[in-house]
């Protein structure tokens, strides 16, 4: 039960979307979360999978089969919508019951396996109820056991939380992750909402320009993104774009900073990573001498409540933190082994003045 | 308001005039009619052209019904389905050129294609009928696309699909459940235009195939209480299309 994508490339016709190159798989029991920006081809990926759309190049496995030019209705795959599109003029057992119906299983058992799928959402007493008359909520739980009710080869989700309330979403971003391990089975889940990503996959696929940028588990990816594209979209960062001045030395916006520099020659050009919640603030400037302390002012300071989001000003360059104190800041402390390098980024390098900016 | 009594006055008052001429004994040079009769009832009953042309009427009324269906219903789905904007807009744009053609423009077409020898079906019923579907279709068209979209049928479509179902499967299950309603309404608008049709009809009608407006026509160069009478059935038959029409408007919004 494990999905491939070989070598899959896919342009839209008359246009430059698409995605390109792609080398992925999807192992059996396995969450891959794929995140991205809008446009960076993460919905086409779900498309080539699902068979709406067909590669111009590549082959896409399921199970070991080869199904790159099967028709959507051919492939077994249980496909989960942003928008429920459960069927309105049938009630909930028989949405549930509907692929069973098209796989010709005797009415008796459809019922049966049905209600079973339905409780396993916790809906079992829903099952006469008309789709309209649930929330948004419990329509996304009934599209899930419809679209695992047939054992399918692999479960797509296409951003199914981003249609519901905040405070709904965390709720079913467990029940998800609960049925999907329940059934086992190889999942793409295609969202636009990092914190998602992180929360519920067991690796994260990262995606920019139609092309995979860097596949890895959560915390490695937030801890060593590959390039400033990643950094950028997973969690918030600052980035700096810094200089190597000497071993162990960057020249930044903010000053000079202490850090590891291996891997990158004197001279070179870097993009310099830290996490807020890793930057320490400081109420005055420490007498006792430590590495990357900073004198600075707070021009927006947001209380988001469980923490608080400072963006504070040092030299030319801006430094974001993320803090639960809640007294005054006048200072922050950016450790060396919370400070991670990484390649130069082209846009970054054209327009200094965008970077460490909050984006 | 002024313009709300105005307009119902000029609505209303004529049809009152109709109804209250029909049942009138006698009515001339006077303002009212005299006396009750239910006499221009039975006449028209027992006219033989009127019971021909509202034969007529009916069969030309259900035959269109039929052929909207069996043609309104796939086309309708292409339309909505052709992945293609240009595809949609040209579709759209041509299901609607009847709709904004005079209809005396398609008459006289009709007229000169089919009097000819090649094609020589002028006066004939299947003439009468090709021609309300060609009126009717538009409306029933636009009526399922609308429904169509507001259903969001391609998203439903697309969801049976990966649930395993075929294209036959999906369009029993799905796609002609769905549209039950907004079909339904759809025959009866083409009911209650194909019913109350004339220009069209009245240049292409041979004399055995008039249909009842047609008739209508013929009616009021005789006694008036016979043609208010006659005016009255065609504006019963239109009420009971209409009414029928917006209770299932109502039912499928509510289902």
């Amino acid at each position: 039960m494990s999905v491939r994508f070989e070598n899959v490339s896919f342009r839209y016709p008359g246009g430059t979307g698409g995605v390109f190159d792609i080398d992925l798989e999807i192992a059996t029991g396995e969450l891959l979360a794929v995140i991205g920006p809008s446009g960076s081809g993460k919905s086409t990926l779900l498309k080539l999978l699902s068979g709406f759309a067909v590669p111009d190049t590549g082959r896409i496995l399921v199970d070991g089969r080869d199904v790159t030019r099967l028709p959507p209705h051919e492939r077994a795959l249980g496909v989960v919508f942003q928008s429920y599109a459960l069927f309105p003029h049938m009630s909930l057992w028989r949405n549930v019951a509907y692929p069973l119906k098209v796989r010709k299983i005797a009415k008796k058992e459809r019922r049966a396996r049905a209600l079973d799928a339905l409780a396993r959402v916790g809906l079992a007493d829903f099952a006469e109820r008309a789709p309209p008359s649930l929330s948004g909520g419990q329509q996304q739980r009934v599209a899930l056991a419809r679209a695992l009710v047939f054992s399918p080869r692999a479960l797509l989700l296409d951003e199914p939380l981003s249609a519901l309330d905040a405070s709904l979403r965390n709720d079913l971003r467990d029940e998800i992750v609960r049925v999907q391990r329940g059934a086992g089975i190889a999942t793409l889940h295609v969202t636009h909402d990092q914190e998602e990503a992180l929360s519920m996959g067991d690796r994260v696929a990262v995606m920019h320009a139609g092309r995979l940028v860097q596949v890895a588990k959560p915390r490695e990816l937030y801890d060593r993104p590959l390039n400033r594209t990643v950094a950028a979209f997973v969690g918030h960062a600052n980035l700096w774009p810094g200089v190597v001045e000497a071993a162990g030395r960057v020249g930044t916006p903010l000053g000079l900073l202490a850090c590891d520099t291996t891997g990158f020659a004197n001279g070179a050009q870097v993009t310099v990573l830290a996490r807020p919640e890793a930057v320490q603030p400081l109420a005055e400037l420490p007498n006792a001498s430590r590495p990357n302390v900073f004198y600075g002012l707070v021009n927006a300071d947001r209380f988001l409540g469980a923490q608080r989001r400072c963006d504070l000003e040092v030299g030319s360059g801006i430094v974001r933190i993320e803090t639960t104190i809640r007294t005054a800041i006048h200072a922050v402390s950016i450790p060396p082994e919370a400070i991670r390098l990484l390649p130069p980024d082209s846009t970054a390098s054209q327009n200094p003045a965008h970077t460490g900016k909050p984006s | 308001m002024l313009a709300t009594v105005l307009y119902l006055l000029f609505l209303i008052a004529p049809i009152a005039l109709l109804a209250l001429g029909s049942v009138g004994q006698s009515w001339t040079n006077t303002l009212l009619p005299s006396g009750l009769t239910g006499e221009w009832y039975a006449q028209l009953a027992a006219d033989p052209s009127f019971q021909r042309a509202f034969l007529t009427s009916l069969k030309v009324v259900a035959a269109t019904c039929v052929l909207n269906t069996l043609i309104a219903v796939p086309l309708a789905y292409a339309i909505h389905a052709s992945a293609r904007r240009g595809a949609k807009a040209a579709a759209r744009i041509l299901t609607l050129l009847p709709i904004a053609t005079p209809e005396l423009v398609l008459g006289f077409g009709f007229i000169l294609v089919f009097s000819s020898d090649t094609l020589p079906w002028l006066g004939s019923i299947w003439l009468l009928i090709a021609a309300h579907l060609v009126v009717t279709l538009p409306y029933l068209i636009n009526i399922l696309l609308a429904d169509m979209a507001h259903l969001k049928l391609d998203e439903l479509e697309r969801v049976a699909a990966t649930l395993g179902a075929p294209f036959s499967s999906r369009f029993i299950d799905i796609v002609l459940p769905l549209l039950r309603h907004s079909l339904l309404s759809g025959l009866i608008t083409v009911s209650a235009i194909s019913i109350g049709e004339f220009q069209i009809s009245n240049l292409i009608a041979g004399f055995l195939t008039r249909t009842y407006p047609i008739t209508l026509l013929q009616a009021f160069y005789g006694a008036t209480g016979f043609a208010c009478a006659a005016t009255i059935v065609l504006l019963v038959l239109a009420i009971l299309a209409s009414a029928a029409g917006a209770l299932t408007a109502r039912a499928a919004r509510a289902g």
